[in-house]
């Protein structure tokens, strides 16, 4: 199977939906955050598609405040270090500590260790402060790099990112991703029961048509429709 | 009060006692990951000292099947070749 790279581009509209997560006070990263970061990257052909059908910035900005008002996403909540702060823990300090006293790949390995999902009644925590913030955007990674295959591009850029977007906003998640694991997971970022990736809600307040903007971005990309 | 301004966040941690449970529950699993992984961390390291599971058990206060149970499977050991 041939190798997708991500571009340049697509690691800036990573870096910056990660600011928008701040921005919303969310402790997570969804389909949701990588249409504003697709936005927030003036200038690509992925942001333009998107401005030629009236979503901008400050639009879909609105519209995510709005879903977190109605509880589609969570609202803003306190980090977990600002959670531990309040029992007088100091989250940065326990980090250093151990991982002076262990090492970076040991407190690794216990990271993955206490929050692997397991056989029965899923793991013993979904997550865990000492580890990132979770990236829940794994569907839609996935269909950007068959979009990239189908389409013959060996690069996924904020088109092809959006187009996978888009395109796991139509398709219903596997089974793997409604596990309790993956509820325990959301739950423990405030996010509602049923939680999907809040993208299609999110493009739907903005008006647009999915089916539309789907075939925008295949024409975008240049390639015929896959 | 669905987009946080910079700094707000930080300000409902701090004006929020914990005694609002949404606060207060939310600092409890934030501590619950932090101890889960402090004690996966502590086991791997007392088994690769060579400690029993026996020992293991009584310093954390548990029974050794239960310790065992939890660690037995543990993946990927970083210290075991």
């Amino acid at each position: 199977m041939r190798v997708v790279q991500w571009s340049e581009r697509t690691h800036r509209v990573l870096d910056l939906a990660w600011q928008e997560t701040a921005r919303f006070g969310h402790h997570y990263l969804g389909p949701e955050h990588l249409v504003l970061g697709v936005l927030r990257d003036d200038g690509s052909g992925a942001a333009r598609v998107l401005e030629a059908r009236g979503v901008d910035l400050a639009a879909a900005r609105a519209a995510l405040g709005r879903l977190a008002d109605r509880g589609v996403v969570a609202g803003p909540r306190p980090s977990d270090a600002e959670l531990l702060g309040m029992l007088g823990i100091d989250l940065e300090a326990i980090r250093r500590s151990t991982e002076q006293a262990f090492g970076g790949m040991a407190v690794g390995w216990a990271i993955r260790e206490a929050t692997r999902a397991r056989g029965r009644g899923g793991g013993r925590v979904p997550r865990t402060p000492l580890g990132e913030p979770p990236m829940l955007i794994s569907q839609a990674l996935q269909h950007a790099g068959e979009q990239a295959r189908a389409l013959g591009l060996g690069v996924v850029g904020p088109e092809l990112l959006l187009l996978g977007v888009v395109t796991d906003i139509r398709t219903p998640w596997p089974r793997c991703m409604r596990t309790r694991w993956t509820r325990q997971l959301h739950a423990s970022v405030g996010l509602p029961e049923g939680y999907r990736g809040a993208a299609g809600p999110l493009l739907q307040a903005c008006g647009v048509d999915l089916e539309e903007l789907g075939a925008a971005l295949v024409a975008a990309l240049g390639a015929g429709v896959p | 009060m669905g987009e946080a301004a910079p700094g707000e966040v930080t300000q409902v941690a701090a004006a929020t006692s914990s005694q609002d449970p949404e606060v207060g529950l939310a600092a409890v699993a934030a501590l619950r990951g932090l101890v889960e992984v402090l004690e996966a961390l502590q086991v791997e390291n007392a088994r690769a000292k060579g400690w029993s599971w026996q020992q293991i058990a009584g310093k954390l206060g548990v029974t050794k099947q239960a310790v065992h149970h939890k660690y037995a499977s543990r993946r990927f050991g970083f210290r075991r070749s």
